[in-house]
């Protein structure tokens, strides 16, 4: 087992809420990610999923507790070169190709050279080369989800964290872009953790972790990290 | 209450897309009411200062023998008359005096009587020059050619009666020989007659005495005139309907009084010639006023287009959730009368504002409730179209899935593949062509005739090129844009660095967007660069006018016998004084014709007063000036001159001049080596320039009747002091240029555009600043999700930074570059078409710097402005994608 990728203590984030008061979305969360784990975190809707993907991917910040990434290095380095991110809407750069969209974490790295042919790979890799010149709206949603997920792996991070990617595709497709997932990411360590409502995702991932009212109430097994 | 949810959530969600097209539909409704008070105020103060020019409004002949009572009983009756007085003309075989042992006589001239208070009634009838003006009054140039003064004899040589002998009391100026001495009753086309060159002006007692005999024997040689100035406050505003009410109480008069008596409508004649003023003021509106009203139209449409996107994304939601059309654009139409009320209302308050500090704009005179409800109307409807026009359009016509889409493959318009751009340039190019070749004019107002007309053709060229050139601005923007070539990568290069690539290529994918952000810019930055070349061209021309009317900065007008030159030590020694130039000003005789002739120094006049090239014909001002200085006995005569006596460069003619010591006129042989079309003091028909040197050789006088003189700083300081240094001698008048241009009457200075073109800078530097800040600001504010997740990938401040600074760039470079070229090409359209406002024409455009500098530079902060205030604020970025 390598270091760890994240750890967080006594995690809390509230929220002004619209009558100047404040809601509690995480409360006292701990966790930790191993290199090469499969997890899902599910609960009800508002339960604090989404706000604790983007603490940990550090897209926010906790008003309480701490949060580290003790073998991703420095906090400013995070994104895009360690930790990829895939969301449930439509992430995709509207003005961008496929493929530009799949080189743009490189770009935006300061990796110019080549940015293009690692692309243009990566989509084949998810069987998608032929829709490179494709501008996102002229996608289907899986699609578009599939070159979000070869975007978010272009860097090679060694996170990759994503926000109910499956949430706008029937059934068929989920199945069909998770296994496409699941096979890219086989035999590596990049530790790979979903946000879904969808039972049948959480139960392909190795670990289950269950938020409810803001808290981590189940599942948090430090160690449970294995594929 | 479907209706007041979706407002409350537009209002919520998209303020920034409402309160854009609001401030559209503001500078819309503001410039418009601005416009129309501007129109009305010119319109009344050209009708007040014409008015006010006119030193006798009507000279009312009593044919002999009908009683003068009842003709102007007659005349209180057809008009709203404030004074009337009676004035005396009989004709004189001539004049008769005897000075230094000699005799001097001249030919026929008139004898004229005034009534007790005229000159209280028409103070600018005559003006004292020497003595006083109780007793007999004699003429500056009856005087000059008897060489008599106050206190010496004249006599008076009546018609079949024997001389009689009075004595001078003064010397006097006629300003208003013309009319006091015209032939009343000949139709308005008829030549002008020039008023005589012997004048006795008589008191009314004296007169009878000496004239009522000759009435009696000859009375076909004298005349009865009442001379009337009505009620001016009893005008309309308007000069065209003042022209009319005028007019048709000169004809109720006429008719009342046929047969005893005829009139002469000064005030008609005068407000006819403003009629055409009226009209260019109505014509400048049009061509500078449209477009600016225009611009903020489609900017209204451009505000609510750049949030279309989304709104058509909305809309095909609620397609999809099976709302019909109608819900739709009633939806649409509950959003776009929020929009359009608060427009038309902030609309109306501005200008409201305008009206109470802009020059020109205070009184609110012609204008009444029902124009701007009008103008409310319009903004009303623009508000409304802009709204409900695109969602009609996407409604009927755009699939739902097309219509979710935000950005689109470019596709080339129809008007792009019917190249609609270059055939209204080439024919803005015909049009312009047969135009501007023609030298017509496009106003008439012919003189005596009520009809006017504007020539409403030249108004397709400009039209036809603005039109052409905003659509290649589109095609050229769209173009380089959707090409994405090296040309598009060196803009965004310098903002976006490593970056360039791909916001290139994504700016690329924006090219309709975008394009539309550039023409708004373009035409903006167009309408306010034509816009302040124009005016300064027209201020810098009526400046031109001014001093060719008043001569210099500061003119002193002086006579041969106390000629103004006698000071010219003092006057150059003024603190105030930059320059200090002598000319004489003679009269000559060009056979029968008696012409002014100027004697100046060729090398020195210019340090005084401008000379135009304008002013001269077949070669420039300096080239004529040279061969004048070269020329000893060369002359400048007018084209009018050339014409009549058939002249051709090198001819001698013979002058006839007066010589000082015999005061006789002599002829002097000049060499004609020119055509002077203007001449500073020149009246506009003829007149003659020749060396000073020459003139004062053959005519034994080097008296300098005239000095114009250059300020340092302001023309009115240096004619106050000019004044203070002459007091000893009142015969000596001092005018400045602000007075000349303030009196110039059917010429440039008569359309006020002070008003007019600082409503127009103003609203084009906020038009020109909010099309490129506000449509950017809008397009970043509805694309705050792709930012957002930009962020989210990784993307660090300064690399969002160079996809919001790139776009901006491309906006601002694009719209200055093409706003500059046409703006430019624009005035210069502009200044050829309208012509006829200028006098003289202008020898190049003038170019207002600081004022483009300053709309360039408020484009670039609004720029700026946008971009900064787009800019995602740091650890927002969840926030951010939660909220979008």
């Amino acid at each position: 087992m390598g270091e760890r990728l994240v750890i967080a203590k006594g995690l809390g984030r509230d929220f002004r809420d619209g009558n100047s008061g404040r809601i509690n979305v995480l409360r006292d969360v701990d966790c930790e990610i191993a290199p090469g784990a499969r997890i899902a975190i599910v609960g009800p809707s508002g339960s604090g999923k989404t706000t604790l993907l983007h603490i940990l991917g550090g897209l926010d910040r906790p008003t309480a507790g701490t949060v580290e990434w003790p073998a991703l290095g420095a906090f400013e380095t995070l994104r895009p070169r360690h930790i990829g991110f895939v969301f449930q809407s439509p992430s995709l750069f509207p003005a961008l190709t496929a493929v530009q969209n799949v080189g743009l974490p490189m770009l935006l790295a300061g990796e110019n050279i080549g940015a293009s042919d690692i692309g243009a790979s990566l989509l084949q890799s998810f069987d998608l080369d032929e829709l490179g010149d494709k501008l996102p709206e002229e996608l289907s949603g899986g699609q578009a989800q599939r070159i979000a997920m070869a975007r978010a792996l272009a860097m090679g991070p060694k996170l990759l964290l994503a926000d109910e990617p499956t949430g706008q595709l029937d059934s068929r497709t989920a199945l069909l872009f998770l296994d496409a997932v699941l096979d890219r990411l086989e035999a590596t360590d990049i530790a790979l953790v979903i946000a879904t409502h969808d039972e049948i995702v959480a139960n392909r991932m190795a670990t289950r972790w269950t938020m409810d009212h803001g808290r981590l109430t189940t599942g948090h097994r430090p160690g449970a990290v294995t594929a | 209450m479907m209706f007041l949810l979706w407002i409350r959530g537009v209002l919520a969600r998209r303020f920034l897309r409402v309160a854009g097209a609001a401030a559209g539909i503001a500078l819309t409704v503001a410039l418009l009411s601005a416009m129309a008070l501007f129109l009305a105020n010119a319109g009344a103060s050209m009708t007040a200062r014409a008015v006010s020019a006119v030193p006798i409004d009507w000279q009312v002949q009593v044919i002999s023998g009908a009683d003068p009572a009842l003709v102007g009983k007659a005349l209180a009756d057809a008009a709203p008359v404030k004074a009337v007085h009676q004035v005396r003309y009989a004709d004189v075989a001539g004049f008769e005096a005897q000075t230094g042992g000699t005799t001097q006589t001249t030919g026929p001239g008139q004898a004229v009587a005034f009534d007790g208070s005229y000159l209280s009634d028409f103070p600018a009838e005559i003006r004292s020059l020497s003595g006083t003006l109780d007793g007999v009054l004699i003429a500056q140039q009856t005087a000059a050619n008897l060489h008599v003064g106050p206190g010496d004899a004249v006599s008076i040589q009546r018609m079949g009666l024997p001389p009689v002998e009075v004595r001078i009391a003064g010397v006097v100026d006629l300003p208003d020989a013309d009319a006091l001495f015209q032939a009343v009753g000949l139709p308005p086309q008829a030549a002008p007659q020039a008023p005589p060159d012997n004048v006795l002006i008589l008191p009314q007692e004296a007169w009878r005495q000496m004239f009522d005999p000759q009435q009696k024997a000859r009375p076909d040689t004298t005349r009865l005139q009442l001379h009337a100035r009505l009620a001016h406050a009893a005008l309309p505003p308007d000069p065209v309907s003042a022209y009319t009410f005028v007019t048709a109480a000169q004809r109720n008069l006429e008719a009342r009084v046929a047969g005893q008596a005829l009139v002469a409508d000064n005030l008609g004649s005068r407000l006819g010639a403003v009629r055409e003023d009226a009209l260019y003021a109505s014509v400048l509106f049009l061509f500078l006023g449209l477009p600016g009203i225009a611009l903020a139209v489609a900017l209204t449409f451009a505000v609510t287009s750049s949030g279309a996107a989304r709104r058509r994304a909305e809309q095909a939601m609620l397609r999809v959730r099976g709302a019909t059309i109608k819900a739709i654009l009633l939806l649409s139409a509950t959003e776009a009368a929020v929009a359009a009320i608060a427009g038309t209302a902030i609309g109306m308050a501005a200008a409201s504002l305008l009206a109470a500090v802009a020059p020109g704009l205070k009184a609110t005179v012609g204008i009444d409730g029902p124009t701007l409800l009008l103008v409310a109307v319009f903004g009303l409807l623009v508000g409304l179209i802009a709204f409900l026009y695109p969602a009609w359009r996407d409604a009927r016509w755009v699939t739902v899935a097309a219509a979710r889409r935000t950005v689109n493959r470019p596709n080339a318009p129809l008007w792009q593949r019917l190249w609609l751009d270059g055939l209204l340039l080439a024919a803005a190019g015909l049009f312009f062509w047969q135009s501007a070749s023609t030298g017509y004019q496009i106003v008439l107002a012919p003189e005596g005739v009520a009809a006017t007309s504007v020539d409403y053709k030249a108004f397709i060229a400009p039209a036809l090129f603005w039109l052409g050139m905003a659509l290649l601005t589109i095609r050229l923007s769209a173009t380089i844009i959707a090409r994405n070539g090296a040309l598009l990568r060196m803009i965004v290069a310098p903002v976006s660095g490593a970056l360039a690539p791909v916001v290139s290529a994504a700016l690329s994918r924006q090219a309709g967007r975008l394009t539309i952000g550039i023409a708004m810019t373009a035409l903006s930055i167009s309408f306010a660069t034509s816009t302040a070349i124009f005016n300064t061209t027209y201020n810098a021309q009526a400046r031109i006018d001014a001093e060719l009317t008043n001569g210099s900065d500061v003119t002193v007008f002086g006579t041969t016998d106390k000629p103004a030159g006698a000071h010219l030590k003092a006057l150059a020694s003024l603190p105030e004084a930059a320059a200090a130039e002598p000319m004489q000003h003679r009269f000559a005789y060009v056979g029968t014709d008696l012409q002014d002739l100027y004697g100046i120094d060729p090398h020195r006049i210019g340090r005084a007063t401008g000379l135009s090239d304008a002013y001269f014909s077949g070669a420039s001002a300096a080239g004529t000036l040279a061969l004048l200085a070269a020329t000893s006995d060369g002359v400048l005569v007018s084209e009018e001159t050339v014409q009549d006596f058939q002249l051709q460069q090198g001819d001698t003619i013979n002058l006839r001049l007066m010589d000082a010591r015999d005061h006789q006129y002599h002829p002097v042989p000049f060499k004609f080596i020119g055509v002077a079309r203007e001449f500073p003091t020149a009246p506009k028909d003829s007149f003659l320039v020749a060396n000073s040197a020459y003139v004062a050789r053959t005519t034994g006088s080097d008296a300098s009747e005239y000095v114009l003189m250059r300020a340092r700083a302001d023309p009115a300081a240096l004619a106050r002091k000019a004044s203070s240094v002459l007091t000893f001698d009142p015969s000596l008048k001092v005018a400045d240029i602000g007075q000349a241009a303030h009196l110039i009457g059917s010429s440039l200075t008569a359309v006020d555009l002070g008003g007019l073109t600082t409503i127009e800078l103003g609203f084009a530097v906020v038009m020109a600043a909010a099309a490129a800040g506000l449509m950017l600001a809008l397009g970043f504010y509805e694309r705050r999700r792709p930012f957002a997740i930009l962020a989210a990938i990784g993307a660090k401040p300064r690399q969002l930074a160079a996809f919001l600074w790139s776009e901006g760039l491309l906006i601002l470079v694009g719209g200055m570059t093409f706003g500059l070229i046409s703006g430019l090409l624009t005035a210069w359209m502009l200044v050829k078409l309208l012509t006829g406002v200028f006098d003289p024409p202008p020898e190049a455009l003038s170019i207002p710097w600081l004022y483009l500098a300053v709309v360039s530079g408020l484009v670039a902060a609004s720029v700026i402005a946008a971009v900064l205030s787009a800019r995602p604020s740091t650890g927002q970025t969840a926030e951010q994608l939660r909220d979008l």
